[in-house]
């Protein structure tokens, strides 16, 4: 048993915070919230340099291959941004189900493109009805002559503005599992992406007005996707919660210095033990959600069966990120709701996050079904 | 990372040995719930005397030196111990030992070389029983303020007089393990001093309390506890640990595991059992475990299990490699305890009344849901209010003082 970081996480750990601290501080990050695309290029082609992302990605395929708990590392630094950006849409999610779905043929044309940053992927599953379940894929592919075409609306697509290549889930059959992958060109003619407006961050609307799509664009076989894209997700998802980890640690960090630094009848507010009581909640989740992530990484780049672990962490870190948020925003009071301060960036995630790709009800479901109670 | 022991051919082999001596000496009687007074004492005994079995062998305190008469293992065999007499539902020492856990463990930090030999060697072994006496009517949560149980020195000897309350469980104890007061006129943090004292001292006589727990000789969980008085007891002059009025550096060390600093492996014995019964149980011709907001309580109880048992593997491993510890200790004894207050109420939603009633045919077997409904409750407070948990914690994140606190120490050494 050892639960300490490896000397090379250690490296890595230092690398991607001195990283954050010089290209992304906090004015970056608040500057990037209002932006149609998450992708910020000069940030993008640094991240790339840095082989960040191809970091799932095998070394046959470009990229460096990294253990998941190796790439862990990285995504809890950049959670403490919160950083913006396709990094998990594109560099975990999207190529790892494209490496779970696709022939070999495709993997070798797509996933090299997207460990060096020139391909930009998303994955589009949900639509208006929010379920992330395989029921919940309604948009058919209809065949014809050969091709496919495209009708309909994926909602809650992570990044789908920056994205250059669209992976859509689409209907093919009528039993629940009948469900294929497509690999579509976002600038294809009659795809339209739009960032949805509000307390959400770069989640997207895709329309699919009449887009022909061609026999060659189906990702492996046909039926075969969903199976796909849950292997893709049991092995993601650690990576969403590891961000959500960092994102937690930074709001904890900001909540500590505020609680020693805000002076109010006399004395740091730090001393007051209702105040106390806001930091003691928040590092509760925080550690909840670091040590439930961790053993889900762990089995699984142990080869162990994961799917209980995975859902479970997935549960934890989504409720962790948003009770984190709540309890620095009663730490925070007013200083937490201006916007330039940095903390109104994490509660916004918090709540993006707390639905994308299955909210914590969902998730615990799900580790009921895993465990066979 | 690596969150599981991995372990080699010898260490399997060691299981193997532990497992079949286990095997031959554990009686399926003595994992029963006792149905009398007479019953529980009759069954303490028979711990007594398996404590007693695994002492010779170095298993009942497996990481203890050898020197002092542990067993001198390192902290896999340990770990392969402790699984194994959890299969039987039992941990180590498996009995009520409070005193020889953190005494022994305070004397190994704070004692002199000839107190470790005299009285870590009956611990270890088995051979007597040891109770904490710490709380006072007027000290609780305070144990800086105790006052009432004073030490007075009178030549080769200490005369100790006053109460304590809140003690060890039933069936008595060979040794008592004491915070008194020894100097009435010092400050406060200066004018404490522990003893390691024989408990048939004339002078030391015991009243029940009865609480609303269950469980007698249950581990950690007692239903009774004892009020003792002291009337001029003379206790020889060695038996103060780590000096006179130092007794609040010593008692950093045994408030540091009494939180959690020493963390804890094993399985939750209510979780595997309540399952089962939500898997037997039908209403309405279905499973409880198969109806969905069953299913949802289940799920919400698992996970907060599972983090309890996350954070205790946390501070197992913090310990016994020696790392640096901040609040984990205290985050790990609130977070057990509030689930288990917590629980109370989801188990009462998920299954209804009959987690509620020890009754043979309406209850839940051998009553185990009906005791989680009362040492839910009762568990909140020993060892450290939940509300003392969050002080320590304050303190150590940095912010309830204008120094950060360091967390106690548990080996002298860390690093």
């Amino acid at each position: 048993m050892d639960l300490a970081l490896t000397e090379s996480q250690e490296m890595l750990r230092s690398t991607a915070r001195s990283f954050m601290e010089r290209e992304a501080p906090v004015d970056v990050i608040v500057g990037l919230q209002k932006v149609e695309s998450s992708l910020a290029p000069d940030l993008w082609k640094k991240a790339a340099r840095l082989g960040w992302l191809g970091i799932v990605i095998p070394t046959e395929y470009g990229g460096s291959g990294d253990r998941l708990s190796d790439a862990a590392v990285l995504y809890e630094e950049l959670g403490r941004g919160p950083l913006p950006g396709p990094f998990f849409s594109s560099g975990v999610l999207g190529a790892l189900t494209v490496l779970e779905g696709a022939t070999e043929e495709q993997r070798r044309r797509i996933l090299p493109a997207v460990a060096s940053g020139e391909r930009v992927l998303t994955v589009a599953i949900t639509e208006p009805n929010t379920s992330w379940g395989p029921a919940g894929i309604t948009l058919a592919a209809q065949g014809r002559n050969g091709s496919y075409v495209l009708n309909g609306t994926k909602l809650f697509v992570a990044d789908a503005t920056s994205a250059s290549d669209l992976v859509v889930a689409v209907r093919t059959g009528d039993a629940p599992t009948d469900v294929s992958l497509l690999h579509v060109d976002a600038k294809a003619r009659g795809v339209t992406a739009r960032r949805l407006p509000g307390f959400v961050s770069w989640q997207c609307e895709v329309a699919f007005d009449n887009v022909q799509v061609p026999a060659s664009a189906l990702l492996g076989e046909a039926q075969r996707g969903w199976a796909a894209l849950a292997r893709a997700l049991e092995r993601a998802l650690p990576l969403l919660c590891a961000y959500i980890v960092g994102g937690c640690q930074a709001v904890y960090e900001k909540s500590v210095a505020y609680t020693q630094s805000r002076v109010q009848f006399g004395v740091p507010i730090g001393r007051f033990q209702r105040v106390q009581d806001h930091v003691i909640r928040l590092v509760n989740h925080l550690d909840s959600a670091r040590w439930a992530t961790w053993e889900a990484l762990w089995k699984l780049d142990g080869g162990r069966p994961a799917a209980a672990s995975v859902h479970m962490a997935k549960a934890v870190a989504s409720e962790a990120y948003l009770e984190a948020c709540n309890a620095a925003h009663e730490v925070h009071a007013g200083m937490g709701v201006l916007v330039e301060y940095g903390l109104a960036a994490h509660t916004q995630m918090s709540r993006t996050l707390f639905h994308y790709l299955g909210d914590p009800r969902w998730h615990k479901r799900r580790m009921a079904d895993a465990l066979e109670w | 990372m690596d969150f599981e022991v991995t372990y080699t051919e010898e260490q399997q082999r060691f299981r193997r040995e532990v497992r079949t001596w286990l095997e031959a000496n554990v009686s399926a009687e003595v994992q029963r719930t006792p149905t009398s007074a007479e019953d529980n004492y009759r069954r303490y005994l028979e711990l007594r005397a398996l404590g007693r079995k695994l002492g010779a062998k170095g298993w009942l305190y497996p990481t203890a030196p050898a020197k002092y008469g542990g067993g001198g293992l390192d902290v896999d065999h340990a770990i392969i111990l402790e699984e194994e007499v959890d299969r039987f539902d039992l941990s180590l020492p498996p009995y009520y030992d409070s005193g020889g856990r953190l005494g022994s463990a305070s004397i190994l930090v704070w004692g002199t070389e000839e107190q470790r030999q005299a009285f870590l060697p009956p611990i270890y072994r088995g051979e007597v029983r040891t109770w904490q006496l710490l709380t006072e009517p007027g000290a609780g949560s305070d144990l800086a303020g105790v006052r009432m149980t004073t030490a007075v020195r009178d030549g080769d000897e200490y005369v100790i007089k006053g109460q304590k309350i809140f003690v060890g469980s039933d069936n008595g104890t060979d040794r008592i393990w004491l915070i008194a007061c020894t100097d009435p006129n010092g400050r406060r943090h200066e004018n404490l001093s522990w003893f390691m004292i024989d408990a048939n001292l004339p002078g030391i006589s015991m009243q029940p309390m009865e609480l609303m727990g269950t469980g007698g000789e249950g581990g950690t969980d007692s239903g009774v506890k004892q009020t003792v008085f002291f009337d001029d007891v003379r206790v020889p002059a060695v038996a103060l640990v780590g000096g006179e009025n130092k007794g609040w550096t010593v008692a950093t060390t045994h408030l540091e595991l009494e939180h959690g600093g020493g963390g804890r492996i094993g399985r939750n014995r209510v979780w595997d059992r309540l399952l089962r019964y939500c898997q037997e149980t039908k209403r309405d011709g279905v499973p409880l475990s198969q109806q969905q907001d069953v299913r949802d309580s289940l799920a919400d109880i698992y996970i907060k299990t599972e983090v309890t048992r996350l954070f205790g593997l946390r501070n197992f491993w913090l310990t016994y490699a020696r790392k640096p510890k901040s609040y984990e200790g205290p985050q790990l004894s609130y977070y057990r305890k509030t689930t288990g207050l917590w629980m109370t109420g989801a188990i009462l939603e998920a299954v209804g009344p009959a987690a509620l009633t020890t009754d043979p045919t309406w209850g839940s077997s051998a009553g185990f849901l009906e005791t989680q409904q009362r040492n839910g409750i009762v568990s909140v407070h020993p060892g450290g209010t939940t509300d003392i948990q969050r002080v320590q914690m304050a303190r150590r994140i940095g912010i309830g003082r204008s120094t950060r606190e360091k967390a106690g120490t548990v080996h002298g050494a860390e690093t």
